[in-house]
């Protein structure tokens, strides 16, 4: 119990509790600033390296700055048509991956979480599966079952390969969203006249929003990233990782890092964007934010 | 009979929801690991143009088990570890961010710390390859404040693995947590500073049990990926920290053996799932499965 | 959960399990071999369309001006050329599916280890070359490589270019590195890497024992495999690395590397030189072949064809920087780059190279040879 007297303290000590009460109450900001500063540590290191004069190794990263720093690699950033290609198909099959995998993941984890049917379980024991197997255990077995089945390795088997182990994530977390969903929401619109249908789309989904977002996030993020199951079934399509793999033996081209740190200023930028957009149209809708805790 | 009709409809929703999702999993990943457990009990010698047939041979798991025990502790002591770590790190963050913050800055904060992770999973880790070399600024401090001894490194060390695992997997823990922490009604904690509880009551009684669920889901996600990781230990390990992950590639493409590379893969595939179900069983089923009362 | 539940959970897992079993049934069997019976020749012919070559990185010297632009121009073939074999097991393992199918992958050309390259001619993976149909070739080919152990006729494998393994030491940390048995000094204890590659380590060791890696016993090697285990254990090892080392060495996390002596443009730093042991030598040389379901195979042989021209191939050899196959081009690069003409490990002698062994395999029959990989392997991934 709070003790609610505030007796007068002596003068001296009066400095120090100061600055130990706003501690206290800007502790959670300045701790997520160093969180934020720790995520982005790397991220800083590639941006530096992307300056990096590199000319005496081939135009190779030798994360050595030895002969110190050049605009070039900026100016030519597409000047290794391999590496573009690369990108363009990542993100290509990202896109494709996280729309696929997102409508799929969100319809199971409603209907895990909302219904009760025969095979309940098993859904659920099915779903566990693909994120407990190792990587290269799917991708080898994937490259198996292509083959057998005639699907032409490319595009196509890493699009299949990628939706496959996105689903599961996406219904874990759209999942923890649903779970302790307040139902009287929605009950209100169903006692105000709306059709199931109408509820989903109206009050539902826009509740459900943020966890389908991070869901989608998640998605996307797993699909560019991956590495190992795409490696086993890409057949001769390249995407990113795989080529900074197979670069990373013999020597990176810069212009990878300073493709990266684009990359990283675009999506801050679009995602800056975005926000700013959502913020005028909610202060034109004069919506009040909610209050702090 | 209309009623009939709707009642049987409705019954037939959950399974229309489920289809597309479970059709994609048993095709694309069932099937293929049909295919693995055949190819586990084959016998044969790699390389050889008879290759490998089946013949039920179960000792491919045993084999596949003796001299891994080292590995194996050594896996899931990682994988654990960098959980842990990730746990401790997320949660105040997203916590902060949900809770603590403007909440015009909520979004934007969570994609600042979402964002770096667009960059690819390889660049990052060969980014801390760099970070962490022998000879690099931050190396070289921490030399100075004698927090590590003069002929010392951070490089090809454990502490290196982990570290890259909870960097690489921190996402997966954050984005789980902060999607339950928004959600919850915050007059609830409210209500309990009201009946007199402390900050840290409201926080333990209240906040953190509602927000399980997210903490259940961002700890699977990242152990059970990091468990089956190599990469981290391929480019921050030295010789000693290899994962089992390590191992199962380079039975499968190095070694070419894919009897016993599918006999260890099941077997790790198999641990995980068991660490998961206790996992579960101590977390309660309601935080995974969802509750009975959800369903109307 | 219930009796009733758990047996329904059940029935419900097993149908999932039987779908598999029936989608399974309808495919075809993966045996996991292959087959020399009947071993088709690479077809000639005019040169034209399109063709796909892969090659390990840096093997080639790129651009506008690069040997591949200049096929293509003169050609008209158009070349897909990717960098995308970096490991010779990994590539093996991962188009070893398309080979059991008999397809390439759409591959018309790729140039893989000597070793690797006879594996896969024994599983059946290649088409022969026809001599004819690379004139050039014969007609260029330094003498010492018209035969080679691996493949004594040259019926499957076409020299692309080689170099020998040796160390690399850094001068201005660890100048008196000049052996094998020096790596295993305490005194530069995590200051070493080894290559993963079992071919090119352990023949090394062998020799450094005193060994011919020739006439080395199963025995010799796993004990040679057992010194390698315990550098690791006690850390004088700091790890095993494909062609990493290169960035080891730059970020000078290590003094010596066992490495390929082509290598040292791809490392930034002062003062790192490829020293031959004075213990021991390997050689390997990297070889061309054509494998099954090969399209356009003309184009590629027009390929090697063209590669085989000295001009061409002294193009190359500048900037790739390792041993080249081909006739006449060291009198070429005395004129245009002296350095490199008058490099040794890039023009060894004959007498230098008499006394190297050459990635040789483990010996006994393939269960032994899969024993010795194995216990290489579990030291080396843990």
């Amino acid at each position: 119990m709070e003790s609610a007297t505030a007796t007068a303290r002596p003068a001296v000590s009066a400095a120090p509790s100061r600055i130990w009460s706003w501690l206290r109450r800007n502790g959670f900001k300045i701790y997520a600033g160093f969180a934020l500063a720790y995520v982005l540590i790397p991220i800083g290191v590639i941006a530096v390296f992307s300056f990096a004069d590199a000319s005496q190794n081939r135009d190779h990263l030798a994360f050595a700055i030895n002969n110190g720093f050049t605009l070039k690699y900026w100016e030519h950033a597409f000047a290794v048509p391999d590496l573009n290609d690369a990108l363009l198909t990542s993100f290509r099959l990202a896109a494709l991956a996280t729309l696929i995998s997102t409508v799929i993941g969100t319809m199971m984890a409603l209907a895990l979480v909302r219904h009760r049917f025969w095979g309940r379980r098993a859904s659920n024991l099915l779903l566990v599966l693909p994120m407990a197997t190792p990587e290269i255990v799917m991708g080898a077995s994937l490259l198996s079952l292509f083959l057998i089945y005639g699907i032409s390795l490319g595009f196509t088997s890493l699009l299949i390969a990628h939706i496959m182990f996105c689903i599961s994530f996406v219904v874990v977390v759209v999942r923890s969203r649903l779970i302790g969903f307040d139902r009287s929401v929605e009950d209100a619109a169903a006692d105000l006249g709306a059709t199931p249908l109408e509820t989903f789309r109206y009050v539902t989904l826009p509740l459900l929003r943020p966890g389908i977002l991070a869901a989608a996030l998640l998605a996307f993020a797993l699909s560019v990233d991956d590495f190992i199951v795409s490696d086993f079934n890409k057949g001769t399509t390249e995407t990113f990782p795989i080529y900074v793999f197979g670069a990373h033996l013999r020597g990176i081209p810069v212009q990878v890092n300073v493709l990266a740190t684009m990359l990283f200023a675009l999506t801050v930028t679009a995602i800056c964007v975005v926000l700013w957009q959502q913020r005028r149209a909610e202060r034109m809708a004069s919506v009040r934010p909610e209050q702090e805790v | 009979m209309g009623d009939q009709k709707r009642s049987f409809r409705r019954r037939l929703i959950p399974y229309g929801l489920l289809a597309p999702g479970a059709i994609w999993l048993v095709v694309f990943f069932i099937v293929p690991m049909y295919f693995m457990g055949e190819m586990s009990l084959r016998t044969g010698v790699p390389n050889t143009p008879e290759g490998f047939t089946f013949n039920w041979e179960f000792a491919n798991y045993s084999d596949a088990l003796s001299g891994r025990g080292d590995q194996i502790v050594r896996t899931f002591f990682y994988a654990g570890t960098a959980t842990i770590i990730a746990l401790l790190i997320a949660y105040p963050l997203a916590y902060a961010i949900a809770l603590k913050v403007n909440p015009r800055w909520r979004l934007p904060l969570l994609f600042a710390v979402i964002a770096p992770f667009f960059t690819t999973y390889l660049i990052r880790t060969i980014a801390w390859e760099t970070i962490l070399a022998d000879d690099s600024p931050i190396v070289d401090l921490l030399k100075t404040l004698q927090i590590i001894p003069e002929d010392g490194r951070l490089l090809a060390t454990s502490g290196a693995v982990i570290a890259g695992l909870t960097y690489n997997f921190l996402p997966f823990m954050i984005l789980p947590i902060y999607a339950s922490i928004e959600r919850i009604d915050t007059s609830l904690i409210e209500a309990g500073k009201d009946l007199y509880a402390s900050s840290r009551q409201a926080f333990l009684r209240v906040t953190l049990p509602l927000t399980m669920p997210g903490v259940v889901a961002g700890v699977l996600l990242t152990f059970i990926p990091a468990s089956g990781d190599y990469v981290n230990a391929e480019f921050l390990g030295g010789a000693n920290n290899a994962m089992i992950g390590n191992r199962i590639q380079s039975t499968y493409l190095e070694q070419s053996d894919y009897p016993k590379a599918a006999a260890l893969s099941f077997l790790m595939m198999a641990t995980v799932l068991a660490l998961v179900f206790i996992y579960i069983r101590f977390a309660g089923t309601e935080a995974f499965v969802g509750s009975e009362e959800e369903a109307r | 959960m219930t009796s009733k539940r758990k047996f329904r959970a059940l029935v419900a897992a097993g149908g999932a399990l039987a779908i598999a079993v029936v989608l399974a049934a309808c495919g075809g069997d993966d045996v996991g071999g292959g087959d020399t019976a009947d071993v088709t020749v690479a077809e000639g012919g005019p040169p034209s369309g399109s063709v796909l070559i892969s090659n390990w990185p840096g093997y080639v010297d790129p651009g506008a001006d690069g040997t591949i632009a200049q096929f293509d121009e003169q050609t008209g073939v158009k070349t897909d050329y990717k960098e995308d074999v970096n490991d010779n097991v990994v590539f093996f393992n991962k188009l070893k599916p398309q080979l059991d199918q008999g397809s390439s992958g759409g591959r018309s050309l790729f140039v893989v280890t000597d070793w690797m390259a006879k594996r896969m001619y024994d599983l059946g993976y290649l088409q022969e070359i026809n001599h004819a149909d690379v004139p050039t070739v014969f007609e260029n080919i330094l003498p010492q490589f018209e035969k080679s152990t691996t493949d004594p006729e040259r019926k499957f494998s076409i020299p692309w270019q080689g170099g020998q393994t040796g160390i690399f030491v850094d001068t201005t940390k660890a100048p008196e590195i000049d052996s094998v048995s020096d790596l295993f000094d305490p005194k530069y204890k995590g200051k070493v890497t080894m290559l993963t590659e079992m071919r090119d380590t352990l023949p090394l060791i062998l020799q450094s024992e005193g060994i011919k890696p020739d006439e080395a016993t199963k025995e010799d090697w796993l004990a040679a495999i057992d010194k390698v285990r315990e550098a690791r254990d006690s850390g004088q090892i700091r790890r095993f690395t494909g062609n990493e080392y290169t960035e080891d060495l730059t970020s000078g996390n290590i003094v010596a590397a066992i490495g390929w002596s082509g290598d040292s443009s791809l490392i930034g730093r002062e003062g790192v030189e490829w020293r031959r042991p004075t213990d021991g030598c390997d050689l390997f040389f990297d070889q061309a072949v054509i494998p099954v379901g090969a399209p356009n195979t003309p184009a590629a042989l027009a390929f090697l064809n063209f590669a085989y021209t000295p001009e061409n191939a002294a193009k190359v050899t500048d900037y790739v920087q390792y041993v080249t196959p081909v006739n006449g081009v060291q009198e070429i690069l005395k004129k245009d780059d002296p350095p490199v003409a008058n490099d040794p490990k890039i023009f060894p002698t004959e007498a230098e190279l008499a006394p190297c062994s050459e990635d040789p395999d483990p010996p006994g029959s393939p269960e032994d040879v899969a024993e010795v990989e194995e216990a290489f392997q579990e030291v080396v991934s843990g």
